[in-house]
């Protein structure tokens, strides 16, 4: 222990410690520039310099070390005179019209020159006439606005370990900061962390991303805000790349019930929204999810909340992946549950939809007995509910309905009734219990990953050629690049930007389909509109056609039965949080939301429930935290190439062998082995690692704090 | 059930958001003030300072302005279209407003004209050497500190997102959104919105004004005014008037080269459109909103200033003719310095050429038009100027190789006006009443200069944020003590 004085107040502090800490951690603000809270100080801007009681002249503060008796002045003229010399060299070389910059408003020198006094005019302003660097994806450097602090060196180098970023000289001996011979970050083997960009405190190295408009931990860590659900994505992979797959699991399963199932299936917004794209290709994360949830020991559920029991009853009105999620929310918060669904099995579009060689049962099985066991939960199968309103009135407190979309469009086309002729969701609910068959020339009408389905199952059950005809260009098509690419692999013949004029047929069966081209597709509020290129028609011969153009929820048209309002379309009518017509019921899922996806109907129930809960008396709270710490190593050190490294591809069962042998082959997507998920886990930025380096310390934070006390 | 609860809520800490926080607080009121950004201050911390009319610095150095002298100008600029109560109760507040400032600490240099043919109304804040940008980042400070001293909340990095009315439409709370991302609801009495325009949001500005920004717009986009005061105060049922474009030309890109350059091609030299041909007396170009209108209505949207090298280098040993107050430095020696860094960093704003014909081409501009408009310019220097009228003193024949000329496009410093109030700075609805505890001050509403910034009378914006942040504040707590 020391004991200094700063400004007249005492302070006990830990011997070494540089002065400048000191002060700030005792509240008492000295203007600093280079100094960051997380890097070895530096000393260069002479902004925090103090005199020392016995020394001559005064001296920076961060390189001052704590010991007993030191006595400092933060203060004096001769200080202030120094300090703005300083200030006014670094702003003669600095561009002098800040409203172009984007930092405008949250640079610290603009704060600095707020907190020391505006300074122009004595010293000959000089352009360093550098061209704006925009050659690198994700990190824009402005080199004219650099002040040479030398943070982003220091950041790179000692707290990364990455060592991309040095001091440069140009030829004409102008100093800045970058890569050897001004390479690409990548080919400087950059790791894209974004510490640079964290600590620059001008606008000189930026994140192209960056917006006012969007929260800071949602343009930083773009997945986590891109799955619904808000999955800890970059958590979840560290711990894939620590090998501790049990503990990634639990970190999914905080905001997801079924991480194995989505590990197959999900729609995976958060590989949208990857950083990683801008360099090559996004994280796998979806395959990364699936190896962990195959390698899950079940630890979570030790840790898993379970509140007593309320006594309140809650009906769940569709047992699909969504109204399965509201269950077992319920059933954790102390409620008692009781699950209708109309069919004879549990599970929804998880078994009904999407065909079992791409989803095995065992997967879904396993996945919704965890959840049965988690409370009180009853399951009824096979039962109906056609009037919802009337729950309650049967003694539940509270209704959830997330129904599903299980009722397939069948276009209004002649010969849409032809025999032969099939809708997508009875087709893929009879594939999944054996009853389903095709001919031997098929015709899929639509082209989203539904129609790639029915493709699929169709050439499983024997076909020997597929046509699939869609309105959208191939480009535009809704189904996923990688799923289309399977079925072409599989043998699809796809017929884009193609409208259906009718169905053909001789003595009631069909015998072909009559498509034509269309130009300039596109969505007008919501309704498909289109020209028809005259002289483009042809006839695609088949014997079974199957409509694959949309599905809606299975609610009888009157919504007087069903009890609750509905909006166009048969959807159910609902606010953001799920909150029907009717008080006492939310609703979620595809059925709410119109056909969209497995995580988007989950998200959906989990905000739901925890409504429901405060209706009944709970605080509403459903956050678990099941995963253990993490260590989060910032010195992530230099990989050679890492920006090239491709993305890694999973094993996939090869044709035809996947086609004749679906049965025995097991899943045709195979996912990772451990050396592919671990390189795969690799891959991945990091980029929540900037979150948590410390936020400048300026000086309105201090006088802030003066006010508090 | 409110997170927060006080009398008064000031969304955004520029200029006009202080200064209504510190004279709310001033008259008794318990006040919050939410800033998106880290730091107060907005746009202003780049301006130099605010306008008075009748200040004692006039007085002292023989300013013959009155508020009567500048009211008549101001309507008749406008032609009378616009609240004329308001404008002569924020100039007729501005030179006490001096002195309020001073008695907080501010000094100022004194008054100033920003070019030479307008009024010294510009009260620009004293530092410590010299006169130039940032100045009033100072006052900024200054209000910011006494605020502080007077009790007013701050929550930085805070977002106002939304104004709650009661039953009978009176305000009763905000909604905003704090640095995680969190919402959180403030109930208060009133409501002050100062959030200064949408200058940083593009498809604001073309929603609102018809321009492209980035293509034939270049005004300065100060991040985060994105328009949120002006949508609050329409969600709230404001009444909508027209949002401007607070218009200053743009020399497109080289405002980032050494200040010689563009100090060089913003001389009243000869400025041709595309068609090659004048449009103006170029000695008007100092007042750089009417070059900016100028350019508005130039085929492509932009105009062209074209110097020789006789002309570069009479300026290089005599400094150039005009200065302002923002390009005070009349050495433009290093303008040579500045054409290389332009070359290397691939500059799309400054051309060079070794003849006129190359110049024209260059720039798409016509080139027999040009040769025949620069024959007879160069034929008026030796006699006067029988197309514009453009004075002797500025004429100076194009006659050596190389050639620069300069784009110039439309720019501004951001939006300006939105919100209807009246001179008590109450917000309007549709009926021109005032909509009960909503206040408004600053960009959002300034509606005084009708279509073009009134650059005659230098100043403006930031002394219409001041008073009206003032009015605006004094109203709040008037209005608050009548409820009671």
């Amino acid at each position: 222990m020391a004991v200094i004085t700063i400004d007249g107040i005492r302070l006990e502090v830990p011997d070494g410690k540089n002065v400048l800490e000191c002060a700030l951690d005792a509240g008492i603000y000295i203007p600093h520039l280079c100094h960051h809270k997380d890097l070895l100080p530096l000393g260069s801007c002479r902004m925090c310099i103090v005199e020392v009681e016995g020394e001559a002249s005064p001296v920076p503060s961060c390189k001052l070390e704590a010991r007993d008796g030191l006595v400092i002045q933060t203060q004096t003229e001769e200080v202030k005179r120094l300090r703005m010399l300083a200030l006014e060299l670094l702003l003669a070389g600095h561009p002098e019209d800040c409203s172009t910059c984007p930092k405008y408003g949250n640079c610290e020198l603009q704060m600095l020159i707020q907190y020391i006094g505006p300074k122009t005019g004595r010293l000959k302003m000089r352009s360093k006439g550098f061209a704006a660097n925009d050659k690198n994806p994700l990190i824009l450097h402005d080199m004219n606005r650099c002040v040479l602090c030398g943070r982003c060196v220091r950041a790179c180098g000692d707290l990364r370990g990455v060592n991309v970023l040095h001091y440069q000289k140009r030829e004409d001996l102008e100093v800045y900061t970058g890569t050897l011979h001004q390479k690409l970050l990548k080919d400087a083997n950059c790791r894209f962390c974004q510490a640079c960009v964290e600590v620059c405190p001008t606008g000189t190295i930026r994140d192209k991303l960056a917006s006012s408009e969007v929260r800071k931990e949602d343009y930083v860590v773009p997945c986590r805000k891109g799955c619904p659900a808000h999955i800890d994505v970059p958590r979840y992979i560290r711990f894939i790349e620590q090998g501790d797959y049990a503990a990634a699991t639990a970190t999914v399963r905080e905001k997801v019930p079924f991480p194995h199932s989505l590990g197959y299936i999900c729609v995976h917004s958060c590989e949208l929204e990857c950083k990683h794209q801008f360099l090559n290709e996004p994280v796998s994360i979806r395959n990364l999810k699936r190896y962990a949830a195959e390698h899950d020991d079940g630890s979570w559920k030790e840790k898993a909340f379970h509140k007593p029991a309320t006594g309140k009853k809650i009906a769940v009105v569709g047992g699909g992946p969504s109204g399965l999620t509201a269950a077992y929310y319920g059933a954790k918060l102390g409620h008692s549950v009781t699950v209708f669904e109309c069919a004879d099995k549990l599970g929804g579009q998880l078994r009904y939809g999407i065909p079992s060689y791409r989803l095995p049962r065992e997967v879904v099985d396993k996945e919704i007995a965890d959840i049965l066991e988690a409370g009180d939960i009853t399951v009824k199968t096979g039962t109906k509910i056609d009037n919802v309103p009337a729950l309650l009135e049967q003694g539940f407190d509270a209704v959830y309905v997330a129904v599903g979309t299980h009722q397939g469009a069948r276009l209004p086309l002649p010969g849409n009734d032809l025999e032969g002729v099939q809708v997508n969701t009875d087709f893929l609910r009879a594939f999944e219990e054996g009853t389903a068959s095709v001919g031997e020339r098929v015709v899929i009408l639509g082209g989203g990953n539904v129609a790639i389905d029915c493709a699929g199952a169709a050439f499983r059950l024997g076909a020997k050629s597929i046509d699939m005809a869609c309105l959208e260009a191939y480009d535009a098509m809704t189904a996923t690049d990688e799923e289309r690419a399977w079925a072409e692999e599989e043998g699809v013949v796809l017929h884009n930007s193609k409208t259906f004029p009718q169905i053909l047929g001789e003595n009631g069966h069909v015998t072909g389909v009559e498509i034509q081209s269309v130009g300039n597709f596109r969505k007008e509020n919501g309704r498909m509109v289109f020209d028809k290129l005259e002289g483009t028609n042809e006839i695609l011969p088949a014997d079974t056609v199957i409509f694959a153009t949309g599905q809606r929820p299975t609610i009888p048209m009157d919504p007087e039965a069903f009890g609750l309002a509905l909006t166009h379309g048969n959807y159910v009518a609902a606010d953001e949080s799920g909150k029907t017509s009717v008080a006492g019921i939310w609703a979620g899922g595809d059925s709410m939301t119109g056909t969209t996806s497995v995580i988007k109907g989950i998200a959906g129930a989990r905000t739901a429930i925890s409504e429901i809960d405060k209706f009944l008396g709970g605080d509403g709270n459903i956050e678990e935290s099941l995963a253990p710490e993490q260590v989060k190593n910032p010195y992530i050190g230099s990989i050679e190439g890492f920006a090239d490294i491709p993305r890694t591809d999973p094993r996939v069962v090869p044709c035809p062998e996947r086609v004749e042998n679906w049965q025995s082959c097991g899943p045709m997507d195979q996912g990772f082995d451990d050396a592919k998920a671990k390189c795969e886990a690799g891959r991945c930025l990091q980029c929540d690692l900037r979150l948590c380096i410390s936020r400048p310390q300026t000086w309105g934070d201090f006088a802030k704090e003066g006010e508090k006390a | 059930m409110a997170d927060f609860e006080t009398q008064v809520v000031v969304i955004a800490g520029g200029p006009a958001g202080l200064s209504a926080a510190v004279q709310a607080a001033e008259d008794g009121a318990e006040v919050i003030l939410l800033e998106k950004n880290a730091a107060v201050g907005g746009a202003a911390n780049m301006g130099m300072g605010p306008l008075a009319i009748g200040s004692k610095y006039q007085q002292r150095q023989m300013i013959d302005i009155t508020v009567e002298k500048a009211l008549n100008m101001f309507m008749e600029y406008t032609h009378y279209n616009v609240n004329g109560r308001l404008v002569k109760r924020y100039f007729e507040q501005s030179a006490e407003t001096i002195e309020w400032l001073e008695d907080m600490g501010v000094e100022f240099e004194g008054a100033y004209k920003y070019f030479t043919k307008s009024e010294a109304t510009w009260h620009i804040v004293k530092t410590d050497q010299g006169i130039g940008p940032r100045a009033a980042s100072f006052m900024n400070k200054a209000l910011y500190a006494r605020a502080q001293e007077l009790g007013v909340t701050f929550m930085l990095e805070t977002a106002g997102k939304k104004i709650l009315q009661d039953e009978d439409g009176k305000v009763c709370g905000v909604v905003a959104m704090d640095k995680d991302g969190k919402e959180i609801t403030i109930a208060c009495k009133a409501a002050i919105l100062a959030c200064g325009g949408g200058g940083a949001n593009p498809e604001f500005i073309k929603e609102q004004t018809g321009y492209t920004f980035g293509v034939d717009m270049f005004n300065f986009a100060i991040p985060g005014n994105v328009g949120d005061g002006i949508r609050m105060a329409w969600e709230a049922g404001g009444h909508k008037v027209p949002v401007r474009i607070e218009a200053a030309a743009n020399f497109e890109g080289i405002d980032e080269l050494p200040q010689s350059v563009p100090n060089v091609l913003m001389q009243p030299n000869l400025l041709v459109d595309k068609h090659g041909k004048r449009v103006m007396d170029e000695e008007q170009m100092q007042n750089t909103t009417y070059l900016s209108n100028a350019c508005s209505h130039a085929k492509g949207r932009v105009l062209y200033s074209i110097v020789d090298t006789s002309i570069v280098k009479y300026y290089m040993r005599n400094g150039v003719d005009e200065i302002s107050m923002v390009r005070f430095d009349p050495d433009v020696s290093d303008f040579t310095e500045g054409v290389r860094i332009a070359e290397e960093t691939g500059n799309k704003g400054l051309f060079k050429a070794d003849s006129l014909e190359e110049l024209a081409e260059k720039c798409g501009i016509d080139v027999d038009n040009l040769l025949e408009t620069v024959d007879n310019y160069n034929d008026y220097c030796d006699g006067y100027d029988e197309e514009f009228f453009k004075r002797k003193k500025y004429l100076r024949p194009l006659t050596k190789a190389p050639y620069y000329a300069a784009a110039v496009r439309p720019g501004g410093y951001g939006t300006v006006g939105g919100i209807d109030i009246n001179e008590n700075c109450e917000v309007l609805n549709n009926d021109l009443d005032p909509i009960p505890g909503l206040y408004a001050a600053g960009a959002d509403a300034c509606n005084i200069y009708d279509d073009s910034y009134m650059f005659l009378l230098p100043g403006n914006s930031m002394g219409f944020a001041v008073n009206t942040g003032r009015i605006a504040g004094m109203q709040a707590v008037e209005y608050m003590d009548e409820e009671d």
